[in-house]
């Protein structure tokens, strides 16, 4: 107790001088309290608020030193002379922006700066001074360009960002040289994600237009992340992005990847996409499995050993899960580079050095080298008639023969076997099994391309006597007029009888030339011949007689469809002829609607317009009927050379010295070429 | 020890007191966050209704309030083309207003509504932007607000401040002189007559009508800086307002120069941009004296940018008989400065003046 007490007394003690500094602590703390609770009152947001003052004027300063240490490279380029639009687009002739890369005068910029090909380019440097500049290399894959001045002196060139140091979310400023030149202009964002447009570009919310197209993405320290560039991860001409101008998604080439081609672009090598040629399975990219469905032999991949079927296990050391990556690392290549690719065939692993190419050749379609029966009768094709010298006929197939499977699978009718040959191209070869009689015969056959030569002078029949698909009695058959509602034009159509006993008829269309045509001399011309190869005719005649206008493409569509679907037509042997400017007529409008026109047979004409290459699907072939001293006879040598580059086979029919309309044995004779269109 | 302490608290309570006021002060000192900022523009802001509807033109626009008793500066447009404009005020309140004046250069007007006490925007204390300037934009953008809504509010930077190119054609507008082109998009309909202010509050300019720029085919995003309407702003409200005259836009001498007077013959004119290749001298001419030769090509006249035949012809319209004009030519790959005047002695090729 007494020890308590003690402490007690001692305490008190204590306590009494503690008592009296606690009543000044307490009155301090009250004050420190109220002041705490009138500043929460009345300017706690206030602090907050200076807090948030202090960081605006941070930011400003930061972005103005960031701009102001790329300033010294960021060049204005001015053009002189080129043209006013690509395509739709209406070129400007403003001022746009470049980058300094290199102290001895190289200069990066866009290549959308340059579309409008300018006779010349002068470029304004921070000084103010200008010097002429000359384009040194395109890469058209990332769409940049390099041009060079000469400097005496070593020109300033930025820090740069690894793109492995890069990180999402982080400033980025856009910066121009467009408007006066003497300021730069900038824009202010954040860097929104890398690795876009199949792994070729960073991307910004900064806002990216003409205005700095071809000017540095910055960081908040003035380093560069890229070159601003317009593009689009669909199209590839040169234009494309630009649509997304001020939008809030622009893109920029990495800084660290322009420093690695600049080499490359210096010594004047233009960069190309590259291509390795090869199709993935399946119509999901993203979940697709990477698996090969095609690799053609005009493809690089082909060449180096890739086949379909094959699954890619590895490209570049990069693991590969989905057809997409695949689409990835092509893109970060450009042709000439070679990529390593792992493959794993038949669960062994095959490995493949492939060099990208720049362009593939065009697709050629296979050919086995037979004319189809067209009536079918069960299972299977019967071989009306075998191309001498082809595949078929180097296999021992004969009329007759019925051609049962295609590679293992049972082949249904000619359609399908047609169409089961889209995929392969000449030079593959095909596992055909076919019987002879009651004879099973199988053969590995390597297809050809398509034949360009002159019909023989006999061919058997295309069908039995007994009809394929019974009778069609109410069908209108023989001459009469055919009227479009929507137009004004004029038109006749012949069918021939065969058609009411349900033979699907092929078609010829007769575009007029200068001078218009009358039906009943045309009629006593093609009668014969329609009856014979059971061609429908139709005839239209243009509004203004002396030429056919492009809206009249309209027409023609209209007439195919109308008449293929009331006669239930073959789609293979769909026609267009016509002599001058009718036939000038019928290329366009085979160019305009290659889903039905199967062959355009011209007398004296060519393409106004280059025909695009073959499609698998809708195969298109020419029949060229000229004469020597035609007006445009070089023209038209020069347009069968640029059908034939793109794999059109073009069949060409001496019509002698002097142009003249072609006489009824060679009418007949076209008639046979029309009749071996659904060759396969 | 305990007394120690006890002082030791209250010496750091008074410090941390200190400290705080200290820090206070410093708070008030500096201007406000974007919050404030908000608070404090939007009353100062007003939506403005008028004449449209006609051709698909909208009806709409906005202003600002530039004193307390309503004065109400905007764009000059169509929608102050009507007998009845109607102003309503951030709280709300609805105005006939009256339209003071305009000037149709600057294609600014400023209308008067009848109140008092109004917070406003003193012109005179407009600020001038620094490189970087982040700014706020408000505006009546596609008159999403109405009543006593706020008008829109947008953030972004200076891009640059510049001058809009007088080449004619560059910009559809009348308006030639310094801009600031913003890095958001500010200008679509109803929004011209708004307001752009710093992240501080203080005005800076007056957003301006759409605009193309046909240089590059992108639509431009800009504000006029308040120092360019200050004096017709201020006569419009004096009541003697004479439209501003333009001492930037280009004028065409009665006498304009020309390439022949010179000496100079440039190639045909054949290609959508013929690039002003020179084709021949004159002997004797101009041209010839100061060693303009064929095929240099023409870059730079003055120290505008030539780029095609059809370009410096018409450059050369702005340009009088007797004046000295400066040629950058480009020859091979080297740029030479030419000037020249046209030689009086030299065979006159308009006819002389009348006494």
């Amino acid at each position: 107790m007494i020890i308590c007490n003690k402490a007690f007394t001692v305490q008190a003690d204590v306590g009494c001088d503690f008592w009296k500094r606690r009543t000044v602590f307490l009155a301090v703390f009250r004050l420190f309290v109220l002041a705490s609770v009138w500043m929460s009152l009345f300017c706690s947001h206030r602090v907050l608020c200076g807090a948030e003052a202090e960081l605006d004027a941070a930011e400003r300063a930061a972005i103005a030193s960031a701009v102001e240490r790329v300033v010294p490279s960021v060049v204005r380029i001015e053009t002189i002379g080129g043209l006013e639009h690509v395509g739709q687009m209406a070129l400007g002739t403003g001022a746009t922006t470049g980058l300094i890369v290199d102290p001895d005068g190289y200069i990066i910029s866009s290549a959308f700066n340059f579309i409008n090909k300018p006779s010349s380019i002068l470029v304004r440097l921070a000084d103010g001074s200008r010097k002429p500049a000359t384009l040194v290399a395109t890469d058209h894959a990332r769409m940049l360009v390099l041009l060079k001045i000469e400097t005496s002196k070593a020109l300033p060139v930025c820090e740069i960002v690894p793109s492995s140091e890069m990180r999402i979310g982080q400033w980025a400023i856009a910066v121009g040289r467009t408007f006066d030149g003497v300021q730069p202009n900038m824009t202010v964002g954040i860097l929104s994600a890398v690795g876009r447009i199949w792994g070729k570009a960073i991307q910004t919310d900064a806002v990216v237009s003409p205005n700095n197209y071809g000017g540095p993405l910055i960081d908040i320290r003035g380093h560069v992340l890229g070159v601003i560039v317009p593009l689009s991860p669909e199209a590839t001409d040169e234009v494309a992005g630009y649509e997304w101008y001020d939008s809030g998604i622009g893109f920029a080439i990495p800084a660290d990847h322009i420093q690695k081609i600049l080499p490359r672009l210096k010594k004047g090598e233009n960069l190309e996409p590259g291509i390795l040629g090869i199709g993935i399975k399946g119509p999901n990219l993203y979940t697709g499995e990477p698996v090969i469905a095609a690799c053609p032999p005009r493809a690089p991949a082909f060449a180096a050993g890739v086949r379909s079927g094959d699954r890619v296990v590895e490209v570049d050391g990069r693991k590969i899960r989905r057809a997409v990556e695949i689409r990835e690392e092509i893109g970060r290549c450009y042709a000439g580079d070679t990529m390593h690719l792992v493959l794993e065939r038949d669960k062994k692993t095959v490995v493949a050095d492939i060099e990208l190419a720049a362009k593939l050749d065009p697709y050629q379609q296979g050919f086995l080298g037979i004319l189809p029966m067209r009536d079918n009768v069960g299972e299977g094709v019967v071989v009306r008639y075998v191309y001498p010298e082809s595949p078929a006929a180097k296999a021992g197939i004969v009329p007759g023969d019925v051609l049962v499977a295609l590679d293992e699978k049972p082949i249904s009718d000619r359609f399908d076997l047609r169409e089961s040959l889209v995929g392969c191209e000449a030079g593959e070869s095909i596992a055909l099994e076919f019987r002879h009689g009651d004879v099973a015969h199988s053969a590995k056959i390597a297809l050809a391309s398509l034949p360009e030569g002159l019909p023989p002078a006999e061919l058997p029949a295309a069908h039995g006597k007994a009809p394929a698909k019974g009778k069609r009695a109410s069908l209108a058959v023989g001459a009469m007029p055919f009227k479009i509602a929507e137009y004004s034009n004029d038109a006749w159509i012949y069918v021939p009888r065969s058609c009411q006993e349900g033979i699907a008829p092929g078609i010829l269309m007769e575009l007029h030339g200068p001078n218009g045509f009358d039906w009943q001399e045309l009629l006593a011309v093609w009668k014969p011949i329609c009856d014979r190869f059971d061609l429908i005719l139709i005839a239209p005649k243009a509004n203004d007689t002396a030429q056919w206008m492009p809206h009249e493409l309209g027409l023609i569509d209209r007439l195919l469809a109308d008449v293929m679907e009331k006669y239930s037509a073959d789609p293979t042997r769909v026609v267009l002829f016509g002599q001058d400017s009718g036939g000038a007529m019928a290329f366009a409008a085979a160019s305009h609607n290659r889903d039905a026109i199967r062959g355009v047979a011209a007398v004296d004409a060519m393409p106004m317009n280059p025909l695009g290459e073959n499609e698998p699907l809708n195969r298109l072939a020419i029949y060229s009927a000229n004469a020597k001293k035609s007006r445009i006879a070089a023209s038209i040598d020069a347009a069968i050379a640029a059908m034939r580059a793109v794999k059109i086979p073009v069949t060409v029919k001496p019509l002698g010295e002097i142009p003249r309309a072609m006489n009824s044995e060679e009418l007949m004779e076209l008639a046979r070429w029309i009749d071996m269109l659904d060759q396969i | 020890m305990r007394g120690d302490t006890g002082t030791r608290i209250f010496r750091s309570t008074v410090i941390a007191i200190a400290f705080i006021a200290a820090w206070m002060t410093t708070a008030f000192a500096h201007a406000a966050s974007i919050q404030e900022t908000i608070q404090q523009v939007q009353p100062k802001m007003v939506k403005i209704y008028g004449a449209g509807g006609l051709r698909g033109l909208e009806a709409y626009q906005t202003g600002f309030l530039i004193s307390p008793e309503g004065h109400v500066l905007t764009i000059f447009s169509h929608v102050l083309d009507s007998d009845s404009i109607t102003a309503v005020l951030a709280d709300g309140r609805k105005f006939e207003a009256k339209l003071l004046g305009a000037d149709p250069h600057l294609e600014i007007a400023v209308l008067k509504i009848e109140a008092a006490d109004l917070p406003y925007f003193d012109l005179s204390q407009a600020a001038k932007p620094a490189v970087g300037e982040r700014i706020l934009a408000f505006s009546n953008v596609f008159g999403v607000a109405m009543g006593d809504e706020p008008v829109s509010v947008q953030r972004g930077t200076i891009s640059v401040a510049t001058r809009l190119e007088a080449r004619l054609g560059a910009f559809e507008t009348t308006y030639r002189g310094q801009v600031y082109v913003l890095d958001v998009t500010t200008n679509n309909s109803g929004a011209a007559g708004g307001a752009l202010v710093t992240r501080r509050g203080e005005l800076l300019g007056m957003l301006g009508k759409e605009l193309r720029n046909a240089t590059n085919n992108t639509w431009l995003n800009y504000a006029i800086p308040i120092p360019m309407l200050l004096r017709s702003v201020e006569e419009i409200r004096a009541g003697k307002f004479v439209a501003q005259r333009d001492t930037e836009t280009v004028r065409k001498p009665d006498r304009p120069l020309n390439l022949s007077m010179l000496g100079i013959s440039l190639v045909p004119d054949i290609l959508e941009r013929t690039p002003p290749y020179v084709d021949h001298v004159r002997p004797g001419s101009p041209a010839e004296k100061n060693g303009i030769q064929p095929d240099d090509l023409v870059l730079l006249l003055g120290d505008r940018l030539v780029q095609s035949c059809k370009g410096l012809i018409a450059d050369l319209e702005v340009i009088d008989e007797n004046d000295e004009v400066k040629l950058t030519l480009l020859r091979g790959q080297d740029l030479v400065e030419v000037t020249l005047r046209r030689d009086t002695k030299e065979t006159p090729t308009t006819t002389p003046r009348q006494p």
